[in-house]
């Protein structure tokens, strides 16, 4: 018989797993399309929880609504993000260009400036300190399943991640914006060529890969009940690790290594501080680019 | 005569400070085969590219079907029946060959795909099979295959035979032939001269950014400058 400490330590890190996941999803889709790290994916997050708490002390609407609210905001910062930062940057004189070097380092640095001052106006704006929400709002109500105890959190991360996970897939194989998504991730100028509007489509993926991002963070804030401009940081590099131990460009593969990171980090508290539970992500980063260069699932390079 | 179905004017093209097109002058009547030759790097690339909306023409004027469609974004210049095979075919490798086909009918949908695939029966029997693990070929059909979906009234074909063995290329030429039978316009830019002016209807040949001669195809079969130059030691 399992320890149930083990049970319930795998329980929580299978929720943090999925709330990295969520994370990583968007991530990987902007990478996976562009082939550039979008610095500023942390800030979408919290972009996200504080439009809910917004929502939320100003007219205290059903949480639907505060999700729905989350959403919207992070499909606009996902709209502005691409327009500011990366479209400027992007220049189609030949196939090289949309996924140069060159193209890829200035949004790199401008991607970053942008998170930065995001950060910075959401301190002008909120101050640095810790808000908290409501608490009927928040999502933590405990749920016993035989040795484990679960919040309700814990189900709506897991129900949401699922189905953003499903939704997706089923967007990128069955939709005629998702198939044109995968073209311009696979052959930007092929994209060209069977007239696809590679500009509106790059637009489309950073709107959707934004609202996950910020539905990821209205849930996280609800789940721990705080909300503060700096808290995409650490998320934004979990989401970072997990797309790189995915192999870089696969969604599949960064929402796995999203829970093995979720749970080696909860087993990690038993072992040391749960201060130092950060390391587990460093090290995992570290030892996938010094054994798996490619990803822990082998070399293939299939896009988004 | 009427009025050509692809015109293009004192077309001037330039990578950044260095100029490639200098001034090409080309038309292509409505149901014909116009060939394109020219040897490597004299800018046959770069017209078809400029055609389709890729590059940006820094003087001159494209038309088509009428209508001027110079410096317009490449999906619009797709939807108004403009499509191109282009060099290196450009394919989707990581997806399947029937995804690259629908990509292919983008608005205009899956109506073609029985009549496509016919006309590339194997094609037909991979739909399922990522396009990158095609043979050489069978990648220049599903390329020529994807633009027809589209239902285009011009195809651009850019060098369609490169490195492909004497029996495919002949396929491929043949398959060529048939495309116009069925009422498509087709510019093709081919190194192969021999093959692509026994089924041209009218050639130019490119030198340096610049249309050096053009006239009908059988009158430049015979001409020697095009015998020494482009058919000479070459045995196809
Ligand atoms: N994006 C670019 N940037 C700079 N120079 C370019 C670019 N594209 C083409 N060129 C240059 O323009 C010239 C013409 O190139 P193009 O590809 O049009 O030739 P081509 O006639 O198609 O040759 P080939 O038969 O080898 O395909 C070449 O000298 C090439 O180096
Ligand atoms: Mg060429």
């Amino acid at each position: 018989m399992i320890d149930p400490y083990y049970l319930q330590q795998l329980a929580i890190g299978l929720s943090l797993g999925m709330t990295y996941a969520l994370m990583a999803i968007g991530f990987t889709l902007i990478f996976g399309v562009l082939n550039v790290v979008n610095f500023a994916h942390g800030e979408i997050y919290t972009l996200g929880a504080f439009a809910g708490l917004v929502l939320i002390s100003a007219v205290a609407p059903p949480i639907v609504a505060v999700i729905f609210g989350a959403l919207a905001v992070g499909a606009l910062a996902g709209f502005s993000l691409e327009r500011l930062a990366f479209k400027p940057f992007r220049r189609f004189t030949d196939e090289a260009s949309l996924k140069s070097r060159a193209m890829r380092e200035s949004t790199l640095l401008s991607s970053l400036a942008v998170s930065i001052v995001v950060r910075e106006a959401l301190e002008i704006l909120f101050g640095s300190e810790m808000r908290s929400l409501p608490f009927d709002y928040l999502i933590n109500t405990p749920v016993r399943i035989g040795p484990v105890i679960l919040v309700t959190g814990d189900f709506i991360i897991f129900g949401v991640a699922a189905a953003m996970l499903i939704g997706l897939q089923y967007l990128l194989t069955r939709t005629r914006i998702g198939l044109a998504i995968r073209a311009v991730s696979n052959n930007p100028l092929g994209a060209k060529y069977v007239g696809i509007d590679t500009d509106r489509t790059i637009i489309t993926t950073f709107v959707v890969g934004s609202m996950m991002g910020a539905a990821a963070g209205i849930l996280m804030g609800l789940y721990y009940g705080a909300i503060f401009p700096a808290m995409g940081f650490v998320p934004g590099i979990k989401a970072f690790v997990a797309m790189v131990m995915g192999g870089l460009s696969s969604i599949p593969g960064a929402v796995v290594c999203a829970l093995i990171l979720g749970v080696a980090e909860s087993m990690a508290t038993t072992f040391v501080s749960s201060g130092w539970s950060d390391m587990v992500a460093y090290a995992f980063l570290i030892l996938t680019l010094i054994f798996f260069p490619n990803g822990l699932f082998g070399a293939r390079r299939e896009r988004v | 005569m009427s009025a050509p179905l692809l015109a293009i004017e004192d077309l001037h093209v330039a990578m950044g400070p260095q100029e490639i097109l200098h001034g090409v002058q080309l038309a292509v009547p409505q149901g014909s085969i116009v060939a394109v030759l020219g040897s490597n790097g004299v800018g046959k690339t770069t017209l078809m590219r400029a055609v389709s909306g890729i590059y940006r023409a820094r003087r001159g004027s494209i038309s088509f079907d009428g209508q001027p469609i110079t410096n317009l974004p490449a999906h619009r210049i797709v939807n108004l029946g403009l499509l191109q095979a282009p060099e290196g075919r450009q394919i989707f490798s990581n997806m399947s060959v029937r995804e690259n086909l629908v990509l292919g009918g983008g608005d205009v949908g899956l109506g073609e795909l029985d009549r496509v695939l016919g006309m590339f029966p194997v094609l037909g029997e991979r739909l399922r099979q990522n396009a990158g693990s095609l043979s050489g070929g069978e990648q220049q059909m599903l390329c020529i295959a994807r633009a027809l979906m589209r239902r285009p009234t011009l195809l651009l074909l850019d060098e369609p035979s490169l490195g492909l063995a004497p029996k495919i290329v002949a396929q491929i030429f043949d398959l060529v032939e048939r495309i116009r039978a069925e009422g498509v316009s087709i510019l093709l830019v081919e190194q192969n001269a021999r093959a692509a002016l026994r089924i041209a209807d009218h050639a130019a040949v490119m030198e340096d950014g610049r249309i050096l001669l053009s006239g009908p195809a059988a009158q430049l079969r015979d001409d020697p400058r095009i015998a020494e130059a482009y058919l000479g030691g070459h045995v196809h």
